[in-house]
């Protein structure tokens, strides 16, 4: 009898707690199979489809890649890709280098530059490039002054440029944070068995954090060939696959986007290629950091510590000199794309007159996606991390697919998917949502999971056999262990979110345009004025997040990547 | 084979002395341990001699040639980590033969030098291996092999057992040592171990506080400690200190005891007492000192029976002895007879470093 009655009370609580999270596990499931897999779904099948006699066809794809038109594209996107790529491994390599093994002092300043650099849209680093060097270009102006021609930052040098400056911090956050991590027992051995500093950082550390370059670079050439903005605006008739995406599908209106979703499918290819390949190169190749005996970074003395310093510095000043360009601008007077002189606050003032919903828009459906991200995120997460089932294994790996989906495409399916009946939400401010909600949850779950791993579940446990509920446990130990990632991965959301483009420029309407898309149509017009004022307030937005990250996160930079 | 001298090495860390002007010679061939509980100095020595920390001052002789001054790489010291330090991104031979490919060996000798040293090391079956295939006594192995292959003068080991677990550390130190004599290679081992230094070495060198206490065998050091930190970092020990030491003689616990000569005099002084010295419940063989103590705790460990007696006034002294099934039977608070002979106990000076007297 009194065994029954011991566990009567467990069996019922069990019952209750299967129900509570079979019913998160299934919302997850809709919600992700209506938001992603569907309209990905689409764009995959449209791309098989003859557009006039809706029958099975590989015609699409075949013209993608035999038109010398396609194939220029998909060259240069892989052009831009791994130039970006490169480019940020050259940059973020050497400057991990430096902060990880020298006293480098302002370490984290440099680190906090870098973080904004990362956290501003690349499309300003366009603009902002535009502004210095472009044809009307304060640099080119001045140079032309004492007879010399700068290179123009018009074309494909200008896109790596800007993707290099943009992208290297990811390289090197975390290749930092692994080279901090190596057992110091690791390079005394290669040094012990002969090697010189060159050797031994070419046969034994770089190999060593391979992984972590590797990963970080990756990451750079997904972001590169995605990205819409940069060479939308210094591409001049550079195309890339995102521009030619965006371009089809702006001139196929009324018909079936057919040749946009076939290139789309071609950019999906390649970013899951990029990520196959790395996890091919990695392989097994996962080594333990250490938590002791790590290397103590050397002071170093005379010409060479000015040399790693002014290198340090000068990487992160030439990738925070577009901020600076910005704001900078955003202060001057303007009449069009002519600046006439003086410092004042009109661009401002135009801002608030002209486009004052983009600002509350912005911020209307940023916060509203964060909050959906940051509760979904925690309730997905606490799924795969505390309930592994095969369920939530598949819903692991299906979150992996906004990753690779760069946003023209996620538009264009969205586009497709919710047209009609009563999902038709075309034009709205929900559509808008939904998809900066889709597309950074990903982010949001991974912020938290990686929290809730550290947790051991026998804290929980230990709350328990205290005398707490399960529920008290969780809400009294685990939700407050849980916040400082909580809070980081909101904001990161928060700033993914203000700053948002690529998808957003396909789905929005004079009612529902934001920020970014003023931006984008202001630098096309030439409004350099507005364009600044509205990119600082971005720009400061996401500064105060990026502060608030700082305080609360415990692995600081970390929480970036 | 090869004669290592330390000569004045000195280093400091801020205002912490870290190596007090340490001057020792290690004969060709010999395995030499430096032995001391952590913080003593013996790891920042080892590393001196490897190259990884620069001395302040003194300098570093291998068969009367100066390497204080080399950079770690030029040294020709072969050097096993207490972490192991197998590179991970290498396969086992790879790791092997890092040093070799260093030092631009042949292809051909290279490949056999290797195959050779992992037989040594039987690890031949698992050339191929990566790191993470392997468990930490084969990584041991791998790293030993890999300090062995480039045929060093000096053979460097930092603590290289204390991440394996007990059996398979007296399974590899055993293999060491064979190793190292069929080798004769000059060997400076670092350990906190002392029963692994006393059994491993040819000389032990027990350090503390950044200075040499004692350099000698194995045998003397446990027996004939020359302070009294030796003689209680060295195996177990018991202190009882003296009273009434007078030109006449000395008494301990009330009963006249013989004391060397040279303890006559001024000054406190203590007598050490090995535990496996104490006899429980017997009468002694000879001259000695015999008390009562209130028994605290007997506990049986197979090979062995080790008792805790409380004596008042002196604290827990503890006693070994051979299994004895009527003295497992007793029980806490009883009075056991404590005993022990003269010719048994050891005198020091007071204090922490007290002079061994005699």
């Amino acid at each position: 009898m009194t065994t029954v009655a011991h566990q009567r009370p467990g069996r019922i609580h069990s019952l209750l707690r299967l129900d509570f999270w079979s019913v998160v596990m299934a919302v997850s499931v809709i919600v992700i199979g209506l938001l992603l897999v569907w309209p990905i779904a689409q764009v995959l099948v449209l791309g098989f489809l003859n557009p006039d006699t809706q029958t099975f066809t590989l015609a699409n794809y075949l013209k993608v890649l035999t038109h010398r038109y396609y194939l220029g594209a998909l060259g240069n996107t892989l052009i831009v890709g791994i130039g970006g790529m490169i480019g940020a491994c050259l940059l973020g390599i050497p400057l991990a280098y430096c902060t990880a093994r020298y006293v480098v002092k302002g370490r984290s300043l440099i680190a906090t530059l870098a973080v904004m650099a990362l956290v501003s849209p690349p499309f300003i680093g366009a603009y902002s490039w535009v502004v210095v060097l472009g044809n009307n270009g304060w640099l080119t102006q001045q140079m032309k002054a004492l007879g010399m021609t700068l290179p123009t930052i018009y074309g494909i040098h200008g896109i790596i440029l800007v993707f290099s400056l943009k992208f290297f911090p990811f390289v090197y956050l975390m290749t930092e944070s692994a080279l901090r991590n190596i057992n110091r027992s690791f390079e005394e051995a290669a040094e012990n068995l002969g090697c010189s500093r060159m050797q031994r950082l070419f046969k034994v550390t770089l190999p060593l954090v391979f992984p972590a370059i590797s990963s970080g670079a990756i990451l750079c050439f997904v972001l590169s060939i995605a990205d819409f903005g940069t060479p939308s605006i210094i591409g001049r008739d550079f195309r890339t696959l995102s521009t030619i995406a965006y371009n089809q599908y702006t001139s196929e209106m009324g018909g079936p986007p057919t040749m946009a979703v076939s290139i789309s499918m071609l950019m999906i290819v390649m970013s899951m290629l990029a990520v196959l390949l790395q996890r091919h190169l990695m392989g097994k190749r996962r080594y333990a950091g250490s938590l002791t005996n790590l290397t103590v970074p050397k002071v170093c003395h005379g010409a060479f510590g000015v040399l790693v310093h002014a290198l340090c510095y000068a990487i992160v000043a030439l990738a925070t000199l577009p901020i600076a360009v910005v704001v900078y601008t955003s202060f001057l007077q303007t009449s069009g794309p002519v600046f006439t002189g003086g410092f004042g606050l009109n661009s401002y003032a135009r801002v608030i007159q002209e486009v004052p919903d983009a600002i509350a828009n912005t911020f209307r459906f940023s916060l509203i996606a964060t909050v959906l991200i940051t509760l979904a995120g925690g309730l997905i997460s606490y799924i795969i991390v505390r309930r592994e089932t095969r369920l939530s294994g598949l819903l692991d790996t299906v979150l992996m697919v906004p990753y690779v989906v760069p946003g023209v495409v996620m538009a264009i399916g969205f586009l497709l998917t919710f047209n009609q009946g009563p999902l038709d939400m075309v034009g709205t401010g929900t559509i808008i949502v939904l998809i900066l909600f889709i597309r950074r949850l990903p982010y949001g779950v991974r912020a938290t999971t990686s929290v809730l791993r550290q947790i051991k579940p026998s804290i929980e446990e230990a709350a328990i056999s205290l005398g707490a509920s399960p529920a008290k446990a969780f809400y009294k130990v685990t939700v407050p262990l849980m916040m400082p990632g909580v809070i980081a991965g909101a904001m990161m959301s928060f700033i993914t979110a203000i700053n948002e483009l690529s998808s957003t420029l396909l789905l929005y309407t004079a009612r529902t345009a934001t920020m970014p898309v003023r931006i984008y149509s202001a630098v096309l017009d030439g409004e350099f004025g507005i364009a600044a004022a509205l990119s600082t307030i971005l720009l400061v937005s996401s500064g105060l997040c990026v502060f608030v990250v700082l305080r609360f996160s415990r692995s600081k930079e970390g929480a970036f990547i | 084979m090869a004669q290592v001298q330390l000569k004045n090495i000195r280093k400091t860390y801020g205002n912490h002395v870290a190596l007090k002007d340490i001057n020792l010679d290690i004969e060709s061939g010999a395995f030499f341990t430096l032995l001391g509980p952590s913080g003593c100095g013996k790891t920042t020595l080892l590393r001196a001699i490897a190259g990884f920390h620069q001395q302040d001052a003194g300098d570093i002789l291998v068969d009367q040639q100066s390497i204080g001054h080399l950079g770690a790489n030029k040294r020709n010291v072969g050097m096993v980590f207490q972490d192991y330090a197998v590179f991970p991104h290498l396969s086992v031979f790879d790791n092997v033969a890092f040093g070799l490919v260093q030092q631009k060996i042949p292809a051909n000798d290279l490949h056999q030098r290797v195959q050779a040293i992992l037989e040594t090391v039987q690890l031949g079956q698992l050339a191929d291996r990566m790191p993470h295939q392997l468990s930490g006594g084969q990584q041991q192995r791998v790293g030993l092999a890999r300090a062995l292959v480039t045929r060093p003068k000096v053979l460097l080991m930092d603590e290289p057992l204390s991440n394996l677990d007990a059996k398979l550390r007296i399974d590899l130190r055993r293999d060491i040592r064979l190793l190292q004599q069929e080798l004769g290679i000059t060997t400076v081992y670092v350990t906190h171990d002392q029963e692994e230094a006393l059994s491993i070495s040819d000389q032990v060198c027990v350090m503390y506080d950044g200075v040499v206490q004692q350099v000698d065998t194995p045998w003397a050091i446990y027996n004939r400690p020359a302070n009294r930190f030796v003689a209680s970092f060295v195996g177990a020990n018991n202190f009882l200190a003296l009273e009434q030491v007078t030109n006449q003689g000395a008494s301990l616990l009330g009963q006249p005891i013989k004391v060397p000569d040279n303890l006559r005099g001024a000054g406190r002084f203590v007598a050490s007492v090995r535990p496996e010295k104490l006899i429980v419940n017997q009468l002694l063989a000879g001259p000695g000192c015999e008390f009562d103590g209130v028994l605290q705790q007997v506990s049986f460990t197979g090979r062995e029976l080790q008792l805790a007696v409380d004596l008042p006034g002196h604290g827990i002294l503890d006693a070994l002895t051979a299994p004895n099934e009527s003295m497992v039977a007793l029980r806490p608070g009883q009075s056991v007879r404590l005993g022990f002979l003269a010719t048994d106990a050891l005198y020091f000076e007071e204090g922490d470093l007290g002079k061994l007297l005699s």
